[in-house]
């Protein structure tokens, strides 16, 4: 995707995207990023304002892109979440870029982000990212405010490293303050490879090794598509010395009566409070609240995404989890069944997301399934997600 | 154990008159010596006797810096928690007192602005300040932090808000400028500046990688403070101390009139000809009741709640003076109080166990709380979660009646532990010799009634939902005083 670095000024070419049509390869040869389905049309207006004003700058510019530097960031961190693999592939695009004046800045942001976000399937998680650090600039570089340019842009560049500690941070924190939910003789319900609930059930582990008198044990729902990364996470547990129970997904409704919390992860979470996660945790949700038991979530706060899914399709992408196929179209596999088109990467647990990935399957879990958010910044009802969301973009 | 050397018949008021005479440490050692044995029992009496101590606190101490305040505070705050950790309020009220010194010393320091450098130090544990002055000042140099004053007099007017008496809801939404992140949780730690916002990941800190240590803890706190205060200390802090003392007498006159406030609200919510089912006596309910009697017809269906509560119930309908029967509310006007058949109400005595049977009738249940957890879940007399039940069965609105001063900023991690067992002879007494031999008699005090059973708070403040108490008590109570008095759950 170079001709994307090397373009030209081109102010309103694509004055009216389609928002239908922004697939990659209606864009492949396009030098406008195009605008991200489902994404605020407010800032679509903006999108098209200006470009990519990296022309100027020749050479080095040239090489960059926001796509590979994401992925390439991914890769090289397993420990990395998407939103925070976005903001630090627009510092480096910060990096990159001779913009002088605020708006070039702002408008190469936007526009880049806007061109990330529409070349990865999934990209509700990395928009948090990209959002976060639009509403960060933009608040930081308003005239009202005393931050100036010089001074904004040069913490932004210096500080890349810091961020990501600081969500590594966020994560340890969860993990500390989580893990008083999960009490002496619990059973503990998860599912997925959350990074956030592995911490948080291993310091829980900790405590009950160090003397604390927590002993736990965990029911882990294994996800088939996801055979190695299921397993990683059961024999990092069992290592801990936590009695693990595996279960497959249909045994969900009948464990359920001897689980006392059901502890997941989250991709992201919506305005409303609702997260979005792994396909299957919505389903989980649903028998917990019909069994009465608590149903936590544990995400950091830079997971927030303005989003507001009405259903499962409402996400703004096509998972194609239902795919109705005959026989003559022969894309039925012999069971007729057509799974998740989730490739089974035995690399997985240690490179989450390398492009080739197709779409994660994920599902909506709606707010009034959700207990309550364990995020870094204190345990949280889903209707205060909304609060954090105003007090970012507003 | 403790002094009680005035040997008065110990209960609230005797322990008001005390404190005067008292010294500091003994008329602590009594408050506490009194919560360990409920003689000081429920909300209001125990916020009350905490307000009125830490108003003696604050007034005895000998003055040196307001970092020594607060740990001053903490420490008497720990104590007075451990003696009766059940009673929610008496944290509530330490974390309100040590909110509202927070809020006093920065605004303080703000009017004297004449050491910012320090300043920006000592004002990054306020929350709002600190995203504001971070956000604004990402990486530019310390004399921008000019933008505190402003945000400062938001500061000051959240806290006029927030302790001023009439508490309309019109100011609690004026205090919150746009951009400042307020902080929306309910269960964090203290001393720590907590990431309150999201834009806390990128936020330029005044040190990079770590809370500076000057921030992280109330000890390094109060070192910095020691170099910006103590010159000035002999000049600002008589003032300080005036407004801390004056911002305590502004609780305390809120714990007064918190139920007439409450009442204020009545008539909005019952209608003619009505029937209200209630449960257990409170003095809020009942004047909520009456409140609503003065222009309106209706019923009042009570359920008795034996065998803790019921002759105060029965008291409450049939206008026995109660003071006879709970000696530590006799300071307060419960002897005043008109009988609700008095009051023209239609009042109907059922037992606990004729609830679900009565409630297909009943237009709407009026609970009383013991505290409220920020989850938006209570704990109320036992048998509340039964009504709340049948109330969601017959989809019954119910109502819940709280004083905000109930609203507590811990989120429990089981709820279980927040029910306190009661005496089991007031259900089968020992002389009944055989039986208590053979059963096991169980009289929990509370119920635990989870958030979606709950349709409605009335507060001080007005109406409520269940999921906007989340707000309210980020409106008062600081992060960082949350779990002063647990150290472990901070992160």
């Amino acid at each position: 995707m170079d001709d994307t670095a090397s373009t030209t000024r081109k102010t309103s070419t694509i004055s009216s995207p389609n928002y239908s049509a922004a697939s990659p390869s209606f864009y492949e040869g396009s030098t406008t990023p195009p605008p991200l389905t489902g994404h605020p049309p407010g800032l679509n207006r903006m999108a098209t304002v200006g470009n990519v004003p990296q022309s100027g700058a020749g050479g080095k510019s040239e090489a960059f892109d926001i796509v590979k530097t994401y992925h390439r960031l991914l890769a090289e961190d397993p420990e990395l979440t998407m939103p925070v693999a976005a903001i630090e592939a627009l510092i480096e695009l910060l990096v990159q870029s001779r913009a002088v004046t605020v708006f070039e800045t702002l408008d190469l942001v936007k526009t880049q982000s806007d061109y990330l976000k529409s070349r990865i399937p999934n990209s509700i998680s990395l928009s948090a990212g990209t959002d976060l650090f639009q509403r960060y600039m933009i608040s930081s570089l308003n005239p009202r405010s005393t931050g100036n340019f010089d001074a904004v842009r040069q913490h932004l560049l210096s500080n890349g490293r810091l961020f990501v500690s600081r969500a590594k941070a966020g994560r340890e924190r969860i993990a500390n303050y989580g893990r008083h939910f999960v009490r002496d003789g619990s059973v503990v319900l998860t599912h997925g490879g959350s990074r956030v609930v592995g911490a948080l059930l291993s310091k829980a582990a900790d405590a009950s090794a160090s003397g604390g008198n927590v002993r736990f044990n965990v029911i882990y729902v294994m996800n088939d598509a996801r055979n190695s990364e299921s397993k990683a996470v059961v024999s990092a547990l069992r290592a801990k010395g936590v009695p693990v129970a595996t279960i497959p997904e249909g045994a969900v409704g009948y464990a359920m009566g001897k689980v006392d919390l059901v502890m997941v992860g989250a991709e992201g979470v919506v305005e409303n409070g609702g997260i979005i996660s792994r396909l299957g945790t919505y389903q989980i949700g649903l028998l917990a609240k019909a069994a009465d038991k608590p149903f936590y979530v544990a995400a950091e706060s830079h997971k927030f995404v303005r989003l507001y899914p009405l259903d499962q399709f409402d996400l703004g992408f096509d998972q194609e989890v239902i795919k109705f196929t005959t026989e003559d179209e022969g894309e039925a596999d012999e069971y007729g069944v057509k799974t998740p088109r989730v490739v089974e990467r035995p690399e997985y647990f240690g490179a989450p997301d390398v492009p080739e990935t197709p779409i994660e399957a994920v599902d909506y879990t709606p707010p009034g399934l959700v207990t309550a958010l364990i995020t870094e910044g204190g345990v949280l009802t889903p209707s205060a997600v909304s609060e954090e969301l105003i007090n970012v973009w507003w | 154990m403790p002094s009680l050397s005035t040997g008065y018949a110990p209960n609230l008021g005797v322990f008001l008159k005390s404190l005067k005479s008292q010294q500091l440490e003994a008329s602590i050692e009594n408050l506490i010596s009194l919560l360990k044995r409920r003689q000081i029992k429920n909300s209001r009496p125990c916020a009350i006797a905490t307000a009125h101590l830490l108003l003696r606190v604050v007034a005895r101490f000998k003055w040196t810096d307001v970092g020594k305040l607060l740990e001053r505070i903490q420490e008497v705050g720990q104590r007075l928690i451990q003696a009766q950790p059940r009673e929610m309020v008496v944290g509530n009220i330490v974390r309100r007192v040590l909110g509202m010194i927070r809020d006093e010393a920065k605004e303080d320091r703000n009017e004297d602005a004449s050491d910012s450098a320090s300043n920006s130090q000592l004002s990054s544990p306020k929350r709002q300040s600190s995203d504001l002055g971070h956000l604004r000042n990402a990486g530019g140099p310390p004399t921008a932090f000019s933008p505190l004053r402003f945000d400062s007099k938001d500061v000051v007017q959240a806290m006029d808000s927030n302790s001023d008496d009439s508490f309309g809801s019109k100011s609690s939404a004026n205090h919150r400028p746009p951009l400042i992140t307020s902080h929306t949780s309910y269960a964090v730690t203290n001393n720590v500046p907590v990431q309150h916002s999201m834009f806390n990941l990128l936020s330029a800190m005044p040190s990079p990688l770590a809370t500076p240590p000057g921030v992280s803890s109330p000890q390094g706190r109060s070192s910095v403070n020691m170099s910006s205060v103590a010159h000035r200390a002999a000049a600002s802090s008589n003032d300080l101390k005036a407004e801390v003392i004056s911002g305590i007498e502004e609780i305390i006159d809120e714990l007064d009139q918190v139920d007439e406030q409450i009442a204020s609200y009545a008539q909005e919510h019952i209608h003619s000809n009505e029937t209200i089912l209630t449960h257990s006596s409170s003095r809020s309910v009942q004047k909520f009741l009456l409140k609503a009697a003065e222009k309106r017809k209706f019923t009042v269906i009570v359920a008795e709640s034996y065998p803790n509560d019921h002759e105060a119930t029965h008291a409450a309908v049939a206008g026995k003076s109660k003071s006879s029967l709970d000696d530590s509310d006799d300071m307060d006007s419960d002897t005043f109080l008109k009988p609700l058949p008095k009051a023209g109400i239609t009042v109907i005595q059922v037992t606990d166990a004729a609830i679900f049977a009565v409630m297909s009738r009943v237009n709407k249940v009026v609970l009383a709380t013991h505290a409220v957890i920020a989850n938006g879940g209570l704990i109320a007399a036992a048998g509340a979660r039964g009504i709340a039940k049948a109330a969601s069965f017959h989809k019954t609105p119910v109502i819940v009646v709280s004083g905000v001063y109930k609203l507590s900023p811990e989120y429990p991690f089981e709820f279980e532990s927040l029910i306190e067992y009661g005496d089991p002879g007031s259900i089968i007494s020992y002389h009944d010799g055989p039986l208590v031999d053979s059963v096991e008699v169980d009289n929990p005090v509370y119920d635990y009634v989870p958030p979606h059973l709950v349709d409605l708070y009335i507060t001080n403040l007005g109406a409520h939902a269940p999921s906007y108490l989340y707000r309210i008590v980020e409106d008062h109570y600081k992060a960082e005083d949350t779990n002063f008095h647990n150290p472990e759950f901070q992160y």
